[in-house]
């Protein structure tokens, strides 16, 4: 599965595009600060200049180089969506996995539990934290991937169910597998497909919760942030500061957000079995 | 079904109910001491009062139903006051989005499906894509430019024109008038997500006998279309009509900020700016268990329409 896999994802122009399109922010990421060319915390400049040859965004209304604060901005949000995503899928595979693979009292508790956080909306409790206990971002990334577990967890449990059932897993039982020899070595690895799908939408959902956050002011106002940059910038709307100050983390959100969305959808188009059938013409 | 939903009504107001308890300090210092708002010595005491008296989860109910939810002192009203004045304007926006933007995607994605392997459809699969990954913020902003700003055709703030003694067709208008942009916001942002999922199942139902029977018997093409196929295509959208309900609060709460629409978003985020403490409880609790009711409700429908449901249900 895990070649086959590979294979066809790759054919895909969505996929494609998601690894390029993730490999130059995680350039952003990584090299964006240590280049970015002023301290975005440095007030000294002239506020709310256009773009020069110094500062190729201009500065803000509070004499900040807009451009630092972007590549700031663009770390701390996928930084974000990545901690949030993978706290949220460890979560839910360890979770699937057990309710699956254990069945009984443990499954209808867990999936019970599911059920009722895929009811409550998340941000009205981030929102309720945030503005009670101004918690630091990593505390929210936790709190976010705590409530958005359950439909990796969903998966993952039908996924193991069938596999539980497969002759390979039987085969492995009957030399003296242990139990946690074949979660650990068939289950997990055979889930592999499902990490995939469920990390790019748990990332993408909780970037995009970050900047809704940021742009309702529930972050620390001196973290910079895509929609805090936003928020701010959309005061002075109707002056000329399209161009150079709300246009670029407008762009930078957009293509993040893009990025997560294509790689979900292609590996999601790949690994649906049905949808593999249909498709087939077209990717593979 | 009936049981997670008062599960998750119950979690949400426990734990608005305990939360502010576990606030370091003093509930009012805490509350009150890095707001905007500066309170007199005896409303300060007052307050002290009200909050240390310690009402046990069960009398917080009996307040939560008596719409008891407090005072707001940045806006100098009762926080169920405000909550309905705001509720409306949220309901309309958020109802009319939700419907559009299933209704859009439902025949735009039939549409696509049928026309499989030509260009148009490849086109409006990627071109869906993409869109599925620009956010409301984005998309909001962006149409505030151009439409608001740029050729002024429809109005950068508000529901309706203030102090204007219209009629009541006219205010209907005006109201309208005032939706479009963040209407149009919401709809792009969640329309490509429901076409897209419908474009999936209504080619797998192309593919069955029965729409092959159907073409033979030499029904007219928009009839096998809907009536036999996309019928059967409905499944997976239905399944999903209150997930992404809840999907679109969020979006819901930063269109509205936008567009300065007077709704429970910007309620919200006015009291987020006040620190006011009070109303942001009040408007998350309240908004939440409206979201579990009318998520509820049509779950309760669509189930009682289509037995099919409670099996495909992912839910």
């Amino acid at each position: 599965m895990h070649l086959r896999f590979s294979h066809i994802v790759m054919r895909d122009p969505w996929f494609v595009i998601g690894c390029g399109l993730a490999i130059v922010f995680a350039a952003a990421t990584f090299l964006g600060p240590p280049l970015a060319p002023f301290d975005p915390w440095d007030m000294s400049f002239t506020p709310i200049s256009p773009a020069s040859a110094r500062h190729p965004l201009g500065i803000n209304d509070a004499g900040q180089d807009i451009l630092s604060e972007l590549l700031f901005a663009v770390r701390n949000t996928v930084g974000f969506g990545l901690v949030s995503g993978m706290m949220a899928l460890a979560i839910g595979v360890l979770i699937g996995v057990s309710a699956g693979w254990f069945g009984g009292v443990t499954d209808m508790i867990l999936m019970r539990v599911a059920d009722v956080l895929l009811a409550i909306p998340a941000i009205m409790v981030l929102i309720l934290t945030a503005a009670l206990f101004r918690p630091s971002p990593w505390s929210l990334a936790m709190i976010l991937a705590l409530l958005i577990w359950p439909s990796v967890s969903k998966g993952v449990r039908a996924q193991t169910l069938s596999i539980r059932q497969s002759l390979h897993v039987k085969a492995a039982a009957q030399i003296g597998g242990g139990k946690w020899y074949i979660i650990r070595r068939h289950l997990i690895p055979e889930l592999y497909p499902l990490y995939l799908i469920g990390f790019a939408a748990k990332a993408r959902m909780a970037m995009f919760m970050e900047a809704s956050l940021a742009f309702l002011g529930l972050f620390d106002p001196t973290r910079k942030s895509l929609g805090m940059m936003i928020s701010y910038a959309l005061r002075y709307y109707y002056m000329d500061i399209w161009w150079n100050w709300l246009l670029p983390p407008i762009l930078c959100l957009s293509l993040l957000i893009m990025t997560v969305t294509f790689l979900a959808i292609s590996v999601e188009k790949v690994l649906d079995p049905r949808l593999r059938e249909i498709l087939g013409e077209e990717t593979a | 079904m009936v049981v997670t939903f008062c599960l998750a009504a119950l979690a949400m107001i426990y734990l608005s109910y305990a939360l502010p308890r576990l606030l370091p300090g003093d509930f009012v210092t805490a509350m009150y001491g890095s707001s905007q708002v500066t309170l007199s010595a005896e409303e300060e005491a007052e307050l002290r009062a009200y909050y240390t008296q310690e009402p046990g989860f069960g009398s917080y109910l009996l307040k939560l139903g008596n719409l008891d939810w407090g005072y707001s002192y940045a806006f100098l009203r009762p926080v169920a006051e405000l909550f309905f004045e705001a509720l409306p304007w949220s309901l309309l926006l958020l109802g009319s989005a939700h419907i559009l933007s299933m209704l859009i995607g439902f025949v735009t994605g039939v549409e696509a499906a049928w026309r499989r392997g030509r260009l148009v459809e490849k086109g409006m699969v990627g071109g869906m894509t993409v869109l599925e990954g620009i956010p409301e913020i984005s998309t909001g902003v962006l149409l505030l430019l151009i439409f608001a700003l740029h050729f002024s055709w429809f109005p950068a703030a508000g529901a309706e024109t203030a102090y204007a003694q219209v009629s009541f067709m006219g205010r209907l208008a005006n109201i309208g008038h005032h939706l479009v942009l963040p209407l149009a916001t919401l709809i792009l942002a969640y329309f490509p997500g429901n076409f897209l999922l419908t474009r999936n199942s209504m080619m797998m139902v192309i593919k069955a006998h029965y729409m092959t029977t159907a073409t033979a018997k030499g029904l007219p093409p928009r009839r096998i279309r809907y009536a036999h196929g996309a019928r059967n295509a409905l499944l997976p959208l239905v399944t999903r009509f209150g997930l992404r309900f809840a999907f679109m609060i969020t979006g819901a709460l930063v269109v509205e900020r936008i567009y300065a629409y007077p709704g429970l978003g910007t309620l919200l985020f006015n009291a987020i700016q006040a620190r006011d403490l009070p109303v942001i409880q009040g408007v998350v609790l309240m908004s939440s268990l409206m979201v579990l009711a009318i998520i509820l409700s049509l779950e309760l429908v669509y189930r009682f329409i289509d037995p099919r449901i409670e099996d495909a249900s992912s839910f």
